[in-house]
């Protein structure tokens, strides 16, 4: 009975669910848009991954930067392809924060990329890319659109 | 004059109704009919009002809808007719370059531009105009689609010279000025098809007015869409709370502000100087497209052969 | 013994008058050396009131008209709001042209110009980049005066510049923007003009010039004085936003807005720490009047410049002022981006022979009269 109550009081709870930011910090909730095995079943049992760190100084993440997940128990690390907020003229906004799952070396663990990622990326990412350390541009080869 | 007064806020009042009706709140282009009805009013002004009427005969009164950012910022502070005058002069400059077509929030376009990430160095959109907004350079357009049931928006600055082609694949109005509630409806709903034909448009004929009613997600939402008075959405419920909170921020007193109005409008006379200055420009412009379209109207049939 | 006494006491009064005393009262020092602040503006001695008050002249109809009449005539605001290069009146009088005396050398310096803010708005550079620029319009600019540096001596001269060779051979030109009607201004200030025989005019500025770069009196300045790329410094009075607290003024963080937080959401907080230096330091960042003063925008690069409507093109927006609000412009004193090739100097004089094009860009700028912008594949 108490557990009944408690789940009306959750369906009817009293402050707002609207986005205050929509910027990818720590605890950000994200969408995973590749087709690896650990990605695919976390978005399908409806726990999408949380951001537990994000690789710049500011600790807000934007187009091409890369962040730590929370994926089912495990960390992993991935690459923001799309953005919820606003974006400069002529760059794609899109309507949920996308990421794509990386190794270490920046090799994705998928092989399809299943929607757009904007054009930029290509610069983004060829730009990050040291010679001695992770390649990210080979996320760009698996992408199966871009906008 | 009391009576005058009352006749002129009665005239005005009338208009305000029939253009919000039409084209919803945010117009920089109401104008204040009342200076305009004193000068035919007083035989004083006779000259003027010859001089207003011959205005009125060169710039037709649908080009404030059609070219709404060659008017100014209506905020005074921010005005200046010497800059107003160059930033036009560039406008054309870049208008000769680019066939920028006519369009409405609600019309759907694809948009060509010119991008150094691109694999072609080009880049193709296409999407429905969702909000138009900004005067002068700043003008700009948001266009949102829906690939592969992800949906985006993509804003363009109008004058933007990287910008190609623009066409309009479809021309027509929704019933609201701003569709950014799209984003809380189905996404079918801002799906179109990159390879769409552009439909063939009648330059005499009225625009079309789509009348679709979208129906809205269940909250949460983006923004508080009861707060807002949307025309283009199906009837949908909120809970006692915020329907009783919508309800105390309604301002129905604001549609009789007649000084908000004035501060939020160009006056009727100016907008005539503006639009006589670059009406010649336009019009030619305009006869251009219109041959362009007929050419293209002609050489369809021969295209699948 | 007597007499003795008599004389000791005219030597005591002798010894008074023969040490000089300073009867002023002084008041104690507290150890600053101003308590206030140096006024901010002291103006010339030659500077006389500007503006008159206004009275009945009992003109008649007739005469009234007449003078408007010829007001407009000469000082028809229409052009000089469009502030057109082709609508400059030069003075009536016989001034002599100015020849370049002097090559341009680094170590001089060109006057300024005033200009009008008139606004804001993008531009696109040629890799598709887009700017903000602000515009400013070279409005109707005179010389009015020129102080050659032996008369120089301005009631407040910079404490860093006294005893400075280099300052001191600087002199200093009058420059004046925006002719008005002169039944505005009293007598005396319409007197200013007489010697370079231009309108009376609203602003007046003064700018330090070498001598080498003294312009006569009357000599209009356009805006073609710089170059599209050019770097400059400008000068402008901020706008004025009143009494602010410190989150505006300062840029303070403020308090927490809920948990328990009672009026203490837009507050400085501490001031300062106790013990031994148990007082408010100097310069503290408090609540204030902020805005209305004069700041310098340094290193301020020209993109484009219009000759006919002498409207310069400025990258950036935080141009000090108001839309429509005065500055003063001048070649930057920034040491690395300083003038490198020869302007024109001391300033550019319109020649019938080759007129300037009426639109000149810089370099990486993309003129709207270009086609669009195409990016080619690099190899």
């Amino acid at each position: 009975m108490a557990l009944c109550g408690s789940k009306i009081n959750v369906m009817s709870r009293g402050f707002h669910t609207t986005p205050v930011a929509q910027e990818i910090r720590k605890m950000a909730r994200l969408r995973v848009v590749d087709n690896s095995e650990i990605g695919k079943s976390a978005m399908l049992e409806g726990k999408p991954p949380r951001c537990i760190h994000v690789y710049n100084k500011r600790g807000v993440g934007f187009l091409g930067d890369k962040v730590l997940l929370a994926i089912k128990g495990e960390k992993k690390k991935a690459i923001l392809v799309g953005l919820k907020q606003n974006q400069s003229p002529r760059i794609p906004k899109f309507d949920s924060n996308n990421v794509v799952l990386i190794n270490d070396e920046g090799t994705p663990l998928g092989t399809r990329i299943h929607v757009p990622i904007p054009h930029i990326l290509r610069t983004l990412l060829q730009e990050k890319t040291q010679t001695k350390g992770a390649d990210y541009t080979k996320l760009l080869a698996i992408a199966s659109r871009y906008v | 004059m009391a009576s005058v007064g009352r006749i002129l806020s009665h005239d005005i009042r009338q208009n305000i109704q029939n253009f919000k009706s039409l084209f919803g709140k945010d117009c920089r282009w109401l104008s204040s009919q009342a200076i305009e009805t004193q000068a035919k009013s007083s035989k004083e002004n006779a000259d003027d009002k010859r001089k207003v009427d011959d205005r009125e005969n060169t710039a037709p009164l649908e080009f404030r809808f059609k070219y709404p950012e060659f008017l100014p910022d209506p905020n005074a502070a921010y005005r200046n007719s010497t800059r107003e005058r160059l930033e036009r002069m560039d406008m054309m400059a870049r208008r000769a370059h680019i066939d920028i077509p006519t369009f409405y929030v609600g019309s759907i376009l694809a948009v060509t531009l010119s991008d150094s990430h691109a694999v072609g160095k080009t880049n193709r959109f296409v999407g429905i105009c969702i909000e138009r907004k900004g005067c002068g350079l700043r003008a700009s357009f948001r266009l949102r689609n829906a690939i592969d049931k992800q949906g985006m928006e993509v804003v363009y600055n109008m004058y933007d010279p990287t910008i190609q082609k623009v066409e309009c694949l479809r021309l027509e109005k929704r019933l609201d000025d701003k569709l950014l509630y799209l984003r809380d409806c189905p996404i079918e709903y801002s799906t179109f098809p990159f390879d769409m034909e552009p439909e063939l448009i009648d330059e005499t004929a009225p625009v079309r007015i789509n009348t679709l009613k979208v129906p809205l997600k269940p909250p949460p939402w983006l923004e508080r869409w009861e707060r807002q008075d949307l025309k283009g959405v199906q009837e949908f419920e909120v809970n006692e709370k915020r329907r009783r909170k919508a309800e105390k921020h309604k301002t129905p007193w604001e549609e009789f502000d007649l000084m908000k109005i004035y501060r939020q409008t160009i006056p009727m006379e100016d907008q005539k100087d503006i639009f006589a200055e670059v009406y010649s420009d336009l019009h030619k412009l305009e006869i251009t497209r219109r041959k362009m379209a007929r050419k293209r109207k002609f050489n369809r049939p021969d295209k699948p052969t | 013994m007597a007499g003795l006494l008599k004389s000791f006491a005219n030597l005591q009064i002798s010894c008074k008058f023969l040490h000089p005393r300073v009867e002023a009262i002084t008041v104690p020092s507290r150890g600053r050396k101003h308590l206030n602040y140096w006024p901010r503006k002291r103006n010339p001695i030659w500077l006389t009131k500007q503006t008159r008050v206004q009275y009945n002249e009992n003109l008649t109809a007739d005469n009234a008209r007449f003078i408007k009449e010829v007001v407009d005539t000469k000082y028809s605001n229409s052009e000089l709001s469009l502030g057109i290069a082709g609508s400059l009146r030069t003075s009536p009088l016989k001034v002599e042209p100015i020849e370049p005396k002097a090559e341009w050398q680094p170590s001089y310096r060109r006057t300024g110009v005033i200009a009008k803010k008139i606004g804001i708005y993008p531009l696109w550079l040629k890799n598709g980049k887009r700017v903000f620029t602000t515009l400013l319009q070279v409005l109707d600019n005179h010389v009015v005066r020129y102080i050659p540096p032996e008369d120089y001596k301005p009631i407040l001269f910079k404490r860093k510049h006294k005893n400075n060779p280099r300052q001191e051979r600087l002199g200093c030109l009058v420059v004046g923007s925006d002719s008005c009607d002169p039944q505005k201004f009293t007598k005396e200030y319409c007197g200013l003009f007489t010697d370079s025989g231009v309108m009376p005019k609203r602003v007046l500025t003064r700018f330090r010039v070498s001598p080498e770069a003294a312009l006569a009196p009357g000599t209009p300045l356009v805006a073609a004085h710089y170059k599209p790329g050019q770097i400059v410094d400008i000068r402008g009075k901020t706008i004025d936003r009143g009494f602010q607290g410190v989150c505006k003024r300062w840029g303070f963080k403020g308090g927490p807005a809920s948990h328990g937080v009672t009026k203490t959401h837009r507050r400085p907080g501490n001031i300062g720490g106790g013990g031994e230096k148990g007082r408010v330091w100097p310069g503290t960042k408090m609540p204030g009047h902020m805005g209305n003063r004069m700041r310098i925008h340094k290193g301020a690069k020209i993109l484009r410049i219009n000759t006919k409507y002498n409207v310069l093109w400025i990258h950036g927006i935080s141009i000090p002022g108001e839309t429509n609000s005065f500055v003063s412009i001048y070649d930057t004193i920034l040491p690395l981006r300083r003038l490198k090739e020869s302007p024109s100097f001391p300033t550019y004089l319109p020649t019938a022979d080759e007129p300037l094009p009426e639109e000149l860009f810089c370099d990486e700028l993309h003129p709207f009269t270009e086609p669009t912008i195409q990016f080619s594949e690099e190899s």
